[in-house]
């Protein structure tokens, strides 16, 4: 009987601890931000392969967030209609829907994903339904790569 | 035997009193992510259109005002942003409206946290990770201890020699079988 009070009491203090650390406005996901500069999403998206490989950070607004698993964002660029994915090990972070709007700071390495033709063909057509337009797969006949930043970690500030 | 018995017996009966709560937490969130593929167990989410005057592709700064009036919003907007040429998202705290500004249809994709749900759900996936690790790591060792005590409370034909030897097979070779039939 004793043992069970003293493990319940031990659970409601670390719940109480819990809920007071999710209190906060900015909220921290993964391991965070710690590289000295960030870099902007028109410079990244400008000269992508400069950085392939790099550890970097990028802020933006929060535009899109994967609705399965929460496993990506899509982080606005400083120039209208671009953006930057971020994406997460599925799982180890997840972002929830309420952030699209807030003002996030990522940071990962930025990889580059070469495809090829088919899946190029394959990525297309997934765009172009997405985008309500009709789609040929004999127009694509050059294979595209697939820049994005495997994140580690993101702030996010609520707007 | 019968003091080894007595031991399990009130291992099972004071941590069994402890793990329901946590065991319903679980169970019940289990059942929910188990369905994943089938519907959001975190979010209730909604789709609708409606239609408004639209308002052209200008730039963003004068057409972003006027968005913003035709939508006539109760709620506090968070942001805006300029997806295409045709298209003005409005980020609110549980909404997103994409505007087309050549056609003025507005789409609207609402969501909100299930009730209780998400909260079942959060302490289960460990999203809130440090504070709540060592709860469920607790409570995983008390079902070991459970499961293991579970074995010795009863004696007879009803006990371990007899139908629960049985059904402790049938609850053991069920996952071995899985994992060597159906997985291989």
């Amino acid at each position: 009987m004793r043992l069970s009070t003293v493990l319940t009491t031990m659970m409601m203090v670390l719940l109480v601890a819990g809920a007071a650390l999710a209190g906060a406005g900015e909220t921290v996901y993964g391991k965070g931000v710690s590289a000295p500069d960030t870099v902007l999403v028109s410079a990244l998206l400008a000269h992508p392969d400069d950085y392939v490989g790099q550890t970097i950070r990028v802020k933006g607004t929060a535009v899109g967030v994967c609705a399965h698993r929460g496993c990506w964002i899509n982080v606005a660029s400083d120039v209208e209609g671009d953006v930057v994915r971020v994406k997460v090990k599925d799982g180890e972070i997840v972002f929830p829907p309420e952030i699209v709007g807030d003002t996030v700071v990522a940071e990962g390495v930025w990889t580059a994903n070469k495809l090829d033709l088919e899946t190029t063909k394959k990525v297309c057509a997934n765009e172009a339904k997405n985008a309500g337009e009709e789609f040929d797969p004999e127009s694509v006949t050059a294979c595209k790569t697939l820049y994005q930043l495997s994140g580690t970690g993101a702030v996010v500030v609520k707007n | 035997m019968t003091k080894f018995r007595k031991i399990c017996r009130t291992l099972h009966r004071e941590f069994g009193f402890l793990a329901v709560g946590l065991t319903l937490v679980y169970a019940i969130s289990g059942i929910a992510i188990n369905h994943a593929h089938h519907w959001d167990a975190n979010y209730a989410r909604t789709v609708s259109e409606s239609q408004m005057a639209p308002v052209g592709t200008g730039p963003t700064e004068e057409i972003r005002d006027q968005v913003l009036a035709r939508l006539d919003l109760t709620e506090p907007v968070k942001n805006t942003w300029r997806a295409d040429t045709n298209t003005l998202q409005v980020f609110l705290a549980g909404a997103r409206y994409d505007v087309d500004l050549v056609t003025g249809k507005v789409v609207r994709q609402g969501f909100s946290k299930r009730p209780l749900l998400y909260d079942l759900n959060f302490m289960h996936l460990n999203s809130g990770k440090a504070p709540w690790t060592g709860i469920a790591d607790v409570y995983a060792s008390l079902l070991i201890v459970l499961a293991l005590t579970g074995i010795f409370l009863v004696r007879g034909r009803k006990g371990l020699a007899g139908r629960g030897g049985v059904m402790l097979a049938v609850g053991v070779l069920l996952p071995v079988i899985y994992a060597v039939v159906v997985r291989a």
